[in-house]
């Protein structure tokens, strides 16, 4: 295999009026594993979607194995030795495996039918080379996150691709099949082909790459080679150094707990199960208490999606058991009746759930509250308070947006995260639910809303944070809960929760702690 | 009286038009093209059957017209809908109403006629005769009445629903034309263009929905009424959504409202009024839809 | 409004009026016309003839288009894709004419109960579709429309059967009385429908933009899961929606019996197609209220134009039809998702 190298020099990429890549070059070699690392919204993903030939540069040029390509599609990037994996699966979840391998690429056995019986042996030999486990046969729709990125990575080999390109490729894995990952691009590496990873987790960059690159607003801000063994004070300082040149200044301080003990019980399920797709939720319990924050973590599909739905009422038939709220009996009730008892909730699809993203700031942040005083006169809307609320909302969080008769849609993901934090934690109500509420959002953002999170923790409001980053878990959590399979495995109190410990109990069983 | 000839040689009649154009249907909707305009491919397909029948006093010439027909509107949804990013639904009202003005207008522009268009000169569709299936013992008369003499059309029909699950598990394009409706990211990053392919789906879809007029204006009889689609292409798509496109199951749905629509005509004669035979296709298709969703609800809660 | 912005509008406006003007010089050609005289029985046929009698004939054709316009916005703008308005809009002309025809008692109480049982047979229409949907999971866009034909046909026979007009002997009923007609403008020949209409789009757009309802259900068609989420009543606003937009279709064809025709007919409501070009006028403007006046004017003028230009010139008047889609599809290039929680095609590219 003829090893191959790339790189970007001096690619800018605008779109309309932002520059989302600035005068970017980038080495990568063969035989190396080169991370990209930067924070949501650091180009890392468009720098690479310029290399594959998704997007064209503005300006610069991509040079790959020596030689200046001008890339019109990703077919251009793939005939000439590329291979990626997206950061969401662009698998036909209806088709088989050697399906979804062989799309795009197909051997012809004759008139555009297809050789699926060469196609097949080719894969099983390719699976044998690199350790790679797969059944041709299996649906994609029922193939775990992990398998699902096997066949992604397979695929890529199977195209003869010797730069491989993975984009955030353990957003969805669990602990274990990290390892597994990791192992086989070490595989791959060695074998001589070119490794880019983009990340933004520090311990995957010392756990496997070669080289670093750090990546803010668009531009390269360092790139250093690592030496091969380095003892725990040399990675301290290296992590350091890399979340500095991250963020762009100093981290954000760690935020303060207040000790004071949890109160009673405001929301309690049991034996609650039901279903969502194919997964089965079930049976569990939790009870949450005023003043804590209660994590559900896990690797995403494992039934939390599920369980939230549950819990905020939002297909209240397909539930069994027994769900209380602030005392009362709420198994039956809809959406309606448990936010009027006091349930909040964050949803983790900010733009489609959080948000009505072409209504205005002050529509999205009045929605909850158009029964109440000031709010509305008889069936009209007050739309002068409406402005007025939406500007408090936007004084306090500091949220970044032009006023409050702009759309939510001229809002940066971290601002619109902040506008829907906001509105439910403003409702006051006694249980808030939160789904994710960091993902793909900037750190100032993210700190914001923990921080916020926090404050109203303290002020004894009650807090399910649903969560599979477990960085997240770990700084917020009083008490932590994780999930598999549709169940709840283990359980966690906030001074024994390690992050092994999580990550064991994520891959099913093990860790209880009595509450 | 269900077994009665003269009912089972019209029952194809009724289907074929509504299975060649649940067919083309069945194209967009596995390549993900909401097209809901499928009354008015049908319409210009018969009318365009007609015209070309007429001009050239050859059933061939007005099959091929068409197949022109249908895929010019094809081309019309392609452009404004898939490359310039029209909504689908507004796109299909959009050619459904121009289907009508089109071919009401050229009624009368072109043959000077409003209403109906007859004419010696329109050569109808031979038919296709198997006079051996009488002499087959027992199934042989029925068979005989429902499948001899008629149109060759309804062969290509029963062809395609083979072809087509065979060409969409084993032929490169068929693959790729159900990812384009499930995933097109995964042609996107494979280099492959969605937007061709699914022009690609909406010209067949034009040309099986042409077919579907052709059957209707130069073999079930032989002339063109102003929207002589009556219908039959509302319940190709419906046909369609209820089978999400698969195209052994829209078999199945396709021939149970050509039998019903046949029924209804039947039922005429029974002294019911026009308009409730009219209504009965409408009726039957909301029944239908009713039952149907009814059962995927019990059989979801019972648990798969 | 910046510079960069008006040539946008500029541009597209061009790319939409061109190809139009060339395809109706087509067609023109097609009908063997000669141009200059077909445009001339154009202008006349929409905005002139003695005393204005046809500008008046376009004035209360747009009056039957907009309010069958407002009655799909309200469908639209909250994510439900009624596209009933046809059965919703013609069982309401048949319940208004039967009342008007047969219903004793003094003229203005008879005509007030003519609009409010067409209003309620296009309501509940309306919510039929809706429940269907409900209880039954077929979907809103399916419903409806199927559901127009039973309409047409049920509407079709008791004007051919039962309350058949015996002196004429066509399909339809007897003439309405005259005290139960509805008032012209003074000196003219056009009955207030017109107002009505223009009274009655006025407090639907204010509804949407000042009440809460409207506000929910605006949400609601922009996001469903929002909706959903934040704990609104749904289908309680799904169906009160409904009920409103049936109600003001039915409402449209009161005034059409008892203001334009006088009687209900066999196809009178069906065939000028004022339901269908409500609704692309409607998704002509993209949901923008006050631009659905105009959208609907024009499309009357296009219609009463043509009926000129087929008088005089001898062009069919479906060239109206032909060029009312071809804007549609024009403009449906240009605009992004017309109506909020229709059916995501997925992307152009």
């Amino acid at each position: 295999m003829e090893s191959l190298g790339a790189s970007l020099s001096e690619v800018t990429v605008r779109f309309g009026g932002q520059v989302a890549v600035d005068a970017l070059s980038l080495d990568i070699h063969p035989g190396r594993v080169h991370a990209i690392v930067g924070e949501n919204g650091a180009g890392k993903s468009t720098a690479v979607n310029v290399l594959f030939g998704l997007i064209p540069p503005s300006e610069g040029e991509v040079r790959i194995g020596g030689a200046v390509r001008r890339l019109r599609s990703p077919r251009d990037a793939i005939d000439a030795g590329l291979g990626m994996v997206h950061q969401h699966f662009t698998l036909v979840d209806s088709m088989s495996v050697l399906e979804n391998v062989v799309l795009c690429a197909e051997p012809d056995a004759g008139g555009g039918l297809v050789d699926f019986a060469a196609a097949r042996a080719e894969l099983v030999r390719l699976a044998e080379r690199h350790g790679i486990r797969v059944d041709p046969d299996a649906r994609v729709a029922q193939l775990s996150f992990g398998a699902r990125q096997n066949v992604e990575i397979v695929k890529a080999l199977y195209r003869d691709a010797r730069l491989l390109v993975l984009d955030e490729p353990t957003a969805v894995l669990t602990p274990r099949e990290i390892e597994a990952l990791f192992a086989m691009l070490r595989r791959l590496r060695d074998a001589g082909r070119a490794i880019v990873l983009i990340t933004h987790k520090l311990d995957e960059v010392l756990a496997i790459a070669d080289q670093v690159s750090v990546l803010r607003k668009g531009r390269l801000v360092a790139s250093r080679t690592l030496a091969a063994d380095m003892d725990a004070g040399a990675r301290r300082e290296l992590r350091d150094a890399l979340g500095r040149e991250i963020v762009g200044g100093e981290l954000p301080t760690p935020l303060m707990r207040d000790p004071r003990p949890r109160g009673e019980v405001v929301m309690r399920a049991t034996g609650l199960s039901g279903r969502a797709g194919a997964m089965r939720l079930g049976p569990l319990q939790l009870a949450l208490h005023a003043g804590e924050i209660l994590a559900v973590a896990g690797v995403a599909g494992n039934g939390q999606d599920a369980l939230v739905r549950a819990l905020v009422g939002l297909e209240p038939r397909a539930v069994s058991g027994r769900l209380t709220l602030a005392g009362r009996d709420v198994t039956a009730a809809g959406v309606a009746q448990r936010r009027a008892l006091g349930l909040c909730y964050v949803p983790e699809d900010r733009q489609r759930a959080g948000l009505a993203l072409q209504a205005t700031v002050a529509e999205n942040a009045s929605v909850g509250r158009l029964g109440g005083a000031g709010f509305a006169r008889g069936p009209f809307l007050g739309r002068g308070h409406m402005r007025r609320f939406a500007e408090s909302l936007i004084r306090r969080y500091r949220i970044g947006v032009r006023g409050p008769r702009a759309r939510a849609r001229t809002m940066s993901g971290g601002n619109q995260q902040k506008l829907v934090v906001a509105r439910e934690l403003e409702l006051g109500g006694v249980v808030t639910i939160v789904e994710n509420p960091t993902w793909g959002v900037d750190i100032g953002a993210i700190a914001t809303v923990h921080r916020e999170l926090m404050a109203m923790r303290d002020a004894g409001q009650a807090i399910l944070l649903v969560s599979s980053e477990l960085d997240e878990v770990l700084a917020l959590a009083d008490r932590t809960l994780v999930m598999s399979g549709g169940a709840v495995v283990a359980e966690f109190d906030r001074d024994d929760t390690t992050r092994q410990q999580l990550g064991a109990a994520m891959i099913g069983g093990g860790g209880s702690v009595a509450a | 009286m269900l077994l009665d000839p003269a009912f089972l040689g019209s029952v194809p009649r009724f289907v074929v038009p509504v299975l060649l154009a649940a067919l083309g249907g069945a194209l967009c909707e596995r390549a993900g093209v909401f097209n809901i305009a499928l009354e008015g491919f049908v319409l210009v397909g018969a009318f365009a059957a007609v015209a070309g029948s007429w001009w050239a006093q050859s059933a061939g010439v007005g099959v091929l017209f068409a197949c022109l027909g249908g895929m010019g509107m094809g081309l019309l949804f392609a452009e404004f809908s898939v490359r310039r990013g029209g909504d689908a639904i507004v796109v299909s009202v959009a050619l459904n109403l121009l289907a009508i003005g089109l071919t009401t207008f050229l009624l009368r522009a072109l043959f000077g006629v409003s209403g109906a268009f007859r004419d010696p000169r329109i050569t109808g569709l031979g038919t296709v005769d198997l006079p051996l299936l009488d002499a087959v013992p027992l199934v042989g008369p029925p068979l005989a009445a429902l499948l001899s003499g008629q149109s060759p059309l309804l062969w290509v029909a029963l062809a395609l629903t083979l072809l087509l699950p065979f060409a969409l598990a084993r032929h490169r394009y068929g693959l790729r034309l159900r990812a384009a409706g499930e995933a097109p990211q995964a042609l996107r990053t494979g280099g492959v263009s969605v937007r061709r392919l699914r022009t690609a789906a909406l010209l067949g879809c034009g040309a099986l929905c042409g077919l579907a007029g052709a059957q209707l204006s130069i073999s079930n009889v032989n002339l063109f009424v102003e929207n002589m689609s009556a219908g039959r292409g509302w319940i190709a798509v419906v046909a369609v959504l209820l089978t999400r496109g698969r195209p052994l199951p829209l078999f199945g749905v396709a021939v149970l409202f050509g039998t019903a629509d046949s029924l209804s005509v039947r039922i005429q004669g029974l002294g019911l009024p026009q308009q409730a035979t009219d209504a009965l296709p409408y009726l039957a298709t909301l029944a239908a839809l009713i039952v149907a969703s009814v059962w995927r609800r019990r059989h979801a809660a019972a648990g798969a | 409004m910046t510079a960069a912005v008006v040539v946008r509008a500029l541009r597209r406006a061009a790319g939409v009026t061109v190809p139009l003007a060339l395809l109706a010089w087509l067609l023109i050609a097609l009908a063997g016309a000669p141009p200059g005289e077909a445009i001339d029985a154009f202008l006349r046929g929409a905005f002139g003839g003695r005393r204005h009698a046809y500008l008046l004939s376009t004035l209360s054709r747009a009056g039957l288009i907009v309010g069958m316009a407002m009655a799909a916005w309200l469908s639209f703008r909250a994510g439900l894709f009624n596209i009933g308005g046809e059965g919703q809009l013609v069982l309401g002309g048949l319940a208004a004419a039967v009342v008007a025809v047969h219903a004793p008692g003094p003229a203005p109480l008879v005509m007030a109960w003519a609009v409010l049982a067409a209003m309620a047979a296009g309501a509940c229409w309306a919510m039929l579709a809706g429940a269907l949907e409900l209880a039954a999971g077929v979907p809103l866009l399916i419903g409806s429309l199927l559901l127009n034909y039973p309409a047409s046909f049920f509407a079709s026979w008791v004007v051919g059967h039962p309350l058949r007009d015996l002196a004429s002997g066509l399909p339809q009923t007897d003439l309405i009385v005259n005290e139960r007609w509805l008032p012209n403008f003074p000196g003219t020949r056009l009955d207030i429908g017109v107002a009505v209409i223009a009274i009655v789009t006025i407090a639907v757009i204010a509804y949407g933009a000042t009440t809460t309802h409207g506000l929910r259900a605006r949400l609601n068609g922009l996001s469903p899961a929002f909706a959903r989420a934040s704990g609104f009543p749904v289908r309680r606003l799904a169906l009160q929606t409904l009920a409103g937009s049936g109600a003001l279709a039915g409402l449209v064809g009161a005034l059409a019996v008892l203001g334009l025709h006088h009687r209900y007919s066999d196809g009178m409501l069906v065939q000028p197609l004022y339901a269908w070009t409500g609704i692309v006028a409607v998704l002509l403007v993209a949901l923008v209220p006050w631009a659905v006046p105009l959208a609907g004017f024009f499309f009357a003028a296009l219609a009463t134009g043509a009926a000129g230009m087929e008088r005089t010139a001898e062009v069919p008047r479906e060239i109206a039809l032909i060029l009312q889609a071809a804007i549609i599809l024009f403009v449906a290039g240009y605009t992004a998702r017309s109506v909020p929680g229709a059916r995501d095609d997925g992307d152009a590219h």
